[in-house]
């Protein structure tokens, strides 16, 4: 899966030469910014609950009926925070890797055609994803520069269904 | 190819699970240590060619019929063949200890590696060896404690910080290990 250190690695092996100082310069570069993203993810993976219950409840006050095929509004809803969640966890795994790798593989790819065939609007996760990352406070939930990692990542997928 | 961050990533997707608390301790401890990785894929990196040539010559001096007709490294074209193949194992090893995780060196390079060097007759004693002197060389040098009795004229020190580096140690010779133990 791509990450700095992968991408390194890939170019490196095309190339046939072994690892440069160049090659770990970029690799401490990442490093270096690795210990925000840790502290982002870790903190999502303790809260992600009570965060997807948030974006569930800021999606309902926009879209009161909620959107997709017909159901009731419990399941409805159940499924809008489970999907929530879902995106969450690949946020989490981006934190972790250093990249969109994850986002990209599992979350967007594909995307737009998944909800077009269960004709679901993807503006209902763009309202519950901008409710996060509005949300987000520095230092109540977390640090600064974690933060800026967290909403960097709810940005990108925001605007991968926009 | 992953490495130590998007391999915790792909256990905790297989479970459906978000990676946290130790899976991220560990993750955490690689970052905190990252210089130490760094310094030893350059040790690795900068001494490669002394390393390679030193096991080669290492296996020729123990089993001196390698060089007689018919034997594993006669002829030139052999013996650079050995050599090219010494550095492409180590370059991979520095590869699968900058990533902290040993898939690239299992998928790119020992995947096969064994079905080749049996069609091919080279001999498999004689290689294990040369991938032992380049596991005790490497790990030599990624903690600095070669000495010149054994290293003669080419004797060099790396000179970075002196630490515990015991993990990291294990962890590079590991790979050896997983080299020899492909093609044996």
């Amino acid at each position: 899966m791509k990450s700095v250190v992968t991408t390194v690695v890939a170019a490196a092996d095309q190339g046939a030469r072994f690892p440069s100082s160049s090659d770990l310069e970029s690799v401490q570069g990442s490093l270096q910014r690795a210990a925000a993203r840790m502290e982002a993810a870790d903190k999502l993976a303790g809260n992600y609950d009570a965060v997807a219950q948030e974006a569930v409840d800021a999606i309902y006050s926009k879209y009161p009926n909620g959107q997709g095929r017909d159901m009731d509004a419990g399941t409805q809803k159940e499924k809008c925070k489970r999907d929530i969640v879902h995106y969450l966890r690949l946020i989490n795994y981006s934190l972790v890797v250093g990249g969109t790798g994850p986002i990209d593989e599992w979350g967007v790819s594909g995307a737009r055609e998944v909800y077009k065939a269960l004709s679901i609007g993807t503006d209902t996760y763009v309202a519950g994803l901008s409710a996060l990352r509005s949300r987000g406070c520095a230092p109540r939930d977390l640090s600064a520069q974690a933060l800026v990692e967290y909403n960097g990542l709810l940005s990108y997928l925001i605007n991968s269904m926009s | 190819m992953l490495d130590a961050f998007s391999r915790a990533v792909a256990s905790a997707d297989a479970g459906g699970k978000f990676v946290g608390g130790g899976d991220l301790d560990a993750l955490k401890s690689f970052v905190a240590e990252g210089n130490k990785r760094l310094d030893a894929v350059n040790a690795i990196a900068s001494n490669a060619s002394c390393i390679v040539t030193d096991a080669v010559a290492g296996i020729v001096c123990e089993s001196p019929g390698l060089t007689a007709p018919g034997g594993g490294v006669y002829t030139n074209r052999k013996m650079a063949a050995c050599l090219r193949d010494g550095e492409i194992v180590l370059r991979y090893i520095t590869y699968a200890v900058l990533t902290g995780d040993a898939s690239v060196l299992n998928d790119r390079c020992l995947n096969g590696l064994k079905e080749t060097y049996s069609a091919l007759g080279v001999p498999v004693g004689n290689t294990t060896r040369a991938v032992a002197i380049m596991k005790a060389c490497a790990v030599a040098h990624v903690n600095d404690t070669n000495t010149e009795a054994q290293a003669g004229s080419k004797f060099r020190t790396m000179g970075a910080t002196k630490g515990d580096c015991a993990a990291l140690t294990a962890e590079v010779a590991g790979y050896f290990d997983a080299v020899g133990a492909a093609i044996s």
